[in-house]
């Protein structure tokens, strides 16, 4: 049942040869904990995407997309369950403590979770611009992912992912063909997430970047933000929208978008907590979890 | 709480498949958190879930002594050298 390598050398060519991991095997202690950062990183961010598609619920105009964000929070509460019980199986954390950890400021969730949304048009230019930035990512690492549960769940997640990207560009069409009101609203609202969405990749990758050696990642990260920078400036300016950078140009040899210099400040802070929304963001999944105690002692007992 | 093995059969000829897995305190509820997790759009028309531990797992290496039986594979190709001997001799006549 259980495999071992003999060395970090023997376990990487082993990963060379398309071998998948799986829980069980006796995985060398850094990839071990270089895949449940990533997929802790990654059940934190479904978490609190969840938790702000809830929050829309009841400010969601009209009843079909009132459905489609109850849908959409379930999907997105689900996935953080199933990732948090694959990372719990990596024995590094309970699941009690990525939870405590999360509301302490101490494991990270991705830098588009740390801004507030705070009109529909905020939420729309998420569903589609960031939801679609997180599919991107996704899809690259499912594509060669090295760890077995991983890869699984991620099939499930980028199928269900799909359909929120649908809903994603159903609503930037319902607002494209709206009033001029709705039209500049949602105009203000690429203006504030493009550069998030487009930062959720992360700076460009390291040349010795080991999640890319042990094939937890599959492509670099400068190569996904560039195609999904060639896929959604024509699509955006399609609707008749302007990309707030001044830098942005066509290069026509190359056939190809080209954008202005990124600035990585706001990123950062991000990491650190410290973004506009974060500390209210981080309280809001606290609360949420604190009222949310009685399921799980419910299980609890009758588990007893 | 127990750790249960999910698997849906999509339909007609289909077979089971594993979709993954659920944590559930009971066999009743397992069904229901399954349902909630792995069938929300339609995946499947049938379910199974079981208990981790009622899962009898072979030995690493258990089943690759079979590996090697090339006598199972009969790849066909003595009677296909034939016949094509057969065909060339046709089209020579």
């Amino acid at each position: 049942m259980k495999r071992s390598w003999a060395s970090l050398e023997e376990f990487e060519k082993f990963l060379d040869h398309g071998g998948i991991v799986e829980p069980v095997d006796d995985m060398p202690r850094e990839y071990r904990q270089a895949v449940f950062d990533f997929i802790e990183m990654h059940a934190n961010s479904e978490l609190m995407g969840g938790l702000t598609e809830r929050d829309w619920i009841p400010k969601a105009p009209g009843l079909r997309h009132k459905m489609s964000v109850i849908a959409k929070t379930q999907d997105e509460i689900g996935h953080a369950h199933l990732l948090y019980m694959i990372a719990a199986d990596l024995k590094i954390k309970t699941r009690e403590e990525m939870m405590q950890d999360l509301f302490a400021g101490k494991s990270k969730f991705h830098n588009v979770f740390h801004y507030r949304a705070k009109t529909w048009g905020d939420q729309v230019a998420i569903a589609f611009l960031v939801d679609a930035a997180a599919l991107v990512s996704q899809q690259a690492v499912f594509k060669n992912c090295s760890y077995g549960p991983y890869k699984r769940i991620l099939r499930r997640i980028i199928a269900e992912e799909g359909f929120h990207l649908r809903f994603g560009e159903e609503s930037v069409l319902r607002i494209a063909e709206g009033t001029e009101v709705q039209r500049s609203m949602f105009q203000e609202s690429i203006n504030d997430w493009w550069w998030p969405a487009l930062q959720l990749f992360g700076p460009d990758s390291k040349p010795n970047d080991l999640l890319l050696r042990w094939y937890i990642k599959s492509e670099r990260n400068e190569i996904l933000r560039d195609r999904w920078i060639q896929k959604f400036v024509p699509l955006l300016q399609g609707y008749g929208f302007t990309i707030p950078d001044s830098g942005l140009r066509r290069n026509k040899e190359k056939d190809r978008w080209e954008i202005g210099p990124i600035d990585w400040e706001p990123l950062k802070q991000t990491m650190v907590m410290g973004g506009p929304d974060s500390a209210r963001r981080i309280s809001e999944a606290s609360d949420s979890w604190k009222k949310t105690g009685w399921v799980r002692e419910a299980l609890e007992k009758v588990s007893a | 709480m127990r750790i249960y093995e999910v698997f849906l059969k999509a339909d007609g000829k289909e077979e089971f498949r594993h979709a993954g897995s659920i944590e559930a305190p009971t066999d009743e509820l397992a069904l229901v958190l399954a349902r909630e997790n792995y069938a929300r759009r339609a995946e499947g028309t049938r379910m199974w879930v079981v208990d981790r531990k009622n899962i009898c797992v072979s030995e690493e290496g258990f089943i690759d002594a079979n590996l090697n039986k090339s006598h199972r594979h009969n790849d066909g190709e003595r009677v296909a050298k034939w016949r094509k001997s057969q065909r060339n001799k046709k089209s020579d006549d």
